[in-house]
């Protein structure tokens, strides 16, 4: 791999394993939803499709992306696998690999999940004509969770209402972090995390805790303050969701530490424990909870399967416990959020 | 009403069959036994496994279990014209409309008490996420633990191995939940008799190649999907035999399933569950016969008794819904010259991500091999969106289409 220059491999899910990337010397890319592409990825898949990932595949019909070495897709879902079908066709010289991601964190799962990522590593190898060792994952891991840890500590700054420039400020850390090389992210983290805190000015938002998919537009956090709530808690796709600590340490096989690592971490609907259907709606409600939020906010993709299909359960425990809930159908564009304005100002004045 | 509605069609059916014995009758004793699959489901005497689409249906039959797959209630509620309130006692719920309607009308016949509450209830991560998501939904509502089948995308050893030993897992999961131990000589023979099933399935299928084909727009609708759940019992051995017969002697006789076949299909995916009338517009005006369904055909070798759980898992991987969009066109593409189709008919059943989500590369995969496909904006399950005048002219236009340029496969 020529020197030099900035090598990306893309990803487009929060499951992938960006140690594994970055160990193999590449920049890991998150090809995040976002830009104004032309809309044509309906033409190759279906409009019923999440905007997610039809967003990706226009930006990559467009060539709204930097170079890329390779592409790596996680089958997380029908819409994630139908994407990394039409990437093939959309790019046909580009490598592109997709790896199974068991749905439950079984021991059985995980360790079919290391296999998957031995597979990866080899294509990444082959992708960088080097070779990495275990302790390059090792370090690579390390140095990804010193990331996490950092984002962690801003992130709660955010919620607490103490970082300059808030939750949107915090989204274009989470949205460098997930694109950029990891050497700038780690300077531009540690100077925030050094920098002193403001005030808290979450007195005149009303908290409320954020659930739902992609959302890494920093104007759209900008624009929930402005309606009136303060983001006191979230678990969503592209923020700290994306950036999960891998524990472990002590494990001896790599790849079964990253294995575990990710189908543990923070997740999505897509995941889950099949003793326990449906454990996703505790867990909103849980987390709700405990940040004292007043209120929740849905922000799911239309046509996302694995949220669409949970949100009844979700729904159900919040009015249980007297907790209000605004869905928002989300479809990565700025312009759907600010034509909801009106309904997260009522929400907002409704939980006053 | 369930249990009615099947008790009333077995014995409709049965009374049709020994009224008229010597007529062309294998649709009939499928329909028979889909009948009686739905009384032992609904009976309350036999013990109930709710399962994902490709659950190993002769292994669950073989541990003494009535199982099937949650989307044949779904179709059940079309076929029978009762569907739309289901489908909105789910929306009620929150439910959206834009999920895949068979998970819909389950989930809605669930609230409404309609499905018997399940002794077991085993899960595929294949064919689609919302089929996953639903049996998570039905699981919570039923309070029942769920078994996850997880499918790999790939057919390689280790993929192999890892659903293998899910299928051991699950055994002892069922056998945990209803008592007593794995007999291996009944898993052996229901392993002889998919094997036989399979056998005979070929021949059927083979002999719906056939120009013109014994095959037309009804007679296999539903096929292949629903024969799984016959797998490793005598009902599926005698349902593909009753066809290689039927087939057969209508070869001999001359005998076409549309009179005067002209055009010859291939129809991807699920078929429309409810009445409609495109089929016949189709065989009535065009002479057009749907030779051939994407989901009917054997793409598994036979079972090893010694190892089935090695051939079972290479069974289910290699379903051509599951894994990559380039392992269904390789079998589209393959049927359509082994069929000599004209070209295909895709129902994009409006809330299928897996299926519908790939219109577009499915009509590039066909059009690589000449087969022109028409896209039809459908809900398979949904009578209420079902927009005939808009669909009939779609359909003709596309068959007008195929009768001026006639392929060198069919007219
Ligand atoms: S938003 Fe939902 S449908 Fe889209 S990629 Fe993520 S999990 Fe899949
Ligand atoms: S139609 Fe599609 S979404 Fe519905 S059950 Fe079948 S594969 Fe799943």
């Amino acid at each position: 791999m020529p020197q030099g220059k900035i090598h990306r491999v893309g990803h487009a899910c929060s499951y992938t394993p960006t140690a594994l990337i970055h160990a193999a010397g590449f920049t890991p890319y998150r090809v995040l939803p976002v830009g104004d592409s032309p809309d044509r990825a309906g033409q190759l898949l279906h409009d019923n499709l999440c905007p997610h990932a039809k967003r990706i595949l226009d930006r990559a019909m467009d060539e709204d992306l930097p170079d890329l070495d390779g592409m790596v897709f996680m089958n997380c879902c029908d819409a994630m696998r139908r994407l990394s079908d039409a990437w093939r066709t959309v790019r046909p010289k580009q490598g592109v690999v997709l790896v199974d991601l068991p749905v439950s964190p079984t021991d059985t799962s995980v360790s079919f999940f290391a296999g998957e990522l031995t597979r990866l590593a080899q294509t990444l190898q082959e992708w960088s004509g080097q070779s990495f060792t275990s302790a390059d994952i090792s370090s690579s891991i390390d140095a990804m969770n010193e990331m996490a840890e950092l984002l962690k500590e801003i992130s709660k700054r955010a919620r607490k209402g103490t970082l300059v420039g808030g939750s949107s400020r915090l989204q274009g850390l989470f949205n460098r972090g997930a694109t950029e090389p990891l050497g700038q992210t780690m300077e531009l983290l540690r100077s925030a995390v050094g920098a002193a805190e403001r005030r808290p000015t979450a007195q005149n938002g009303v908290p409320v805790y954020l659930f739902g998919n992609v959302l890494p537009e920093p104007e759209a956090f900008a624009h929930f303050e402005s309606c009136g709530v303060h983001i006191a808690g979230d678990s969503v796709c592209t923020g700290l969701r994306a950036f999960n600590r891998i524990g472990g340490g002590n494990s001896e096989d790599v790849f079964w530490r990253l294995a575990r690592g990710l189908l543990d971490g923070p997740r999505c609907p897509r995941t889950f424990h099949p003793s326990q259907p449906g454990k996703i709606a505790e867990e909103v409600l849980a987390e709700a909870q405990a940040c004292q939020a007043k209120g929740v906010i849905g922000y799911t993709m239309k046509f996302c399967d694995p949220y669409m299909s949970r949100l009844p359960g979700i729904r159900d425990a919040l009015r249980e416990a007297g907790l209000p809930l605004l869905l928002l159908d989300g479809d990565c564009t700025l312009r759907s959020i600010g034509q909801q304005r009106t309904r997260i100002e009522a929400f907002a004045e409704m939980l006053r | 009403m369930m249990l009615q509605y099947f008790q009333r069609l077995a014995s409709v059916t049965e009374a049709r069959i020994s009224k008229y014995p010597h007529q062309p009758n294998a649709r009939k004793k499928f329909a028979l036994e889909i009948a009686k699959l739905g009384i032992r489901l609904y009976s309350g005497e036999h013990r109930v496994a709710w399962c994902g689409v490709v659950a190993p249906f002769d292994v669950l039959s073989a541990m003494n279990v009535t199982s099937c797959f949650v989307e044949f209630v779904g179709a059940m509620l079309a076929s029978t014209g009762t569907v739309g309130m289901f489908l909105e006692e789910s929306e009620h719920a929150g439910f959206a409309a834009d999920t895949c309607g068979y998970h819909r009308a389950v989930l809605g016949a669930a609230m409404k008490g309609m499905m018997p509450v399940p002794d077991i209830m085993i899960a595929t991560t294949c064919p689609c996420s919302g089929g996953l998501a639903a049996m998570e939904n039905l699981a919570r509502t039923f309070k029942k633990e769920l078994f996850v089948l997880d499918v790999p995308s790939s057919d390689t050893s280790e993929s192999v191995r890892y659903l293998a030993d899910q299928y051991k897992n699950m055994m002892r999961f069922v056998s945990d939940r209803i008592g007593g131990s794995i007999d291996e000589d009944r898993l052996r023979e229901s392993i002889v008799k998919s094997n036989r099933a399979r056998e005979l399935m070929i021949e059927v299928y083979r002999l719906a190649q056939h120009v013109p084909s014994p095959a037309n727009g009804q007679s296999l609708a539903n096929f292949g999907i629903v024969m799984a759940l016959f797998l490793g019992t005598d009902a599926g051995i005698e349902i593909a035999q009753a066809y290689k017969d039927e087939y057969e002697e209508m070869i001999r006789n001359g005998k076409s399933g549309v009179p005067d076949e002209k055009i010859r299909l291939l129809w991807l995916q699920n078929r429309i569950q409810f009445k409609h009338p495109l089929i016949r517009l189709l065989e009535e005006e065009y002479q057009a016969a749907i030779v051939i369904d994407e989901l009917n055909d054997i793409t598994w070798d036979a079972i090893d008794p010694d190892d089935p759980f090695t051939s079972i898992a290479r069974r289910t991987i290699t379903t051509p819904l599951n894994g990559k969009i380039s392992q269904r066109l390789d079998h589209i593409q393959r049927l359509s010259k082994l069929y000599k189709v004209d070209g295909a008919v895709n129902p994009c059943h409006w809330g299928c991500r897996q299926g519908t989500g790939a219109r577009g590369l499915i009509q590039a995969g066909l059009k690589e091999v000449g087969v022109p496909v028409v896209n039809l904006e459908v809900d398979c399950v949904d009578t209420r969106n079902f927009a005939e005048g808009q669909l009939r002219t779609r359909l003709e236009a596309f068959m007008e289409m195929l009768r001026s340029n006639p392929t060198a496969h069919g007219a």
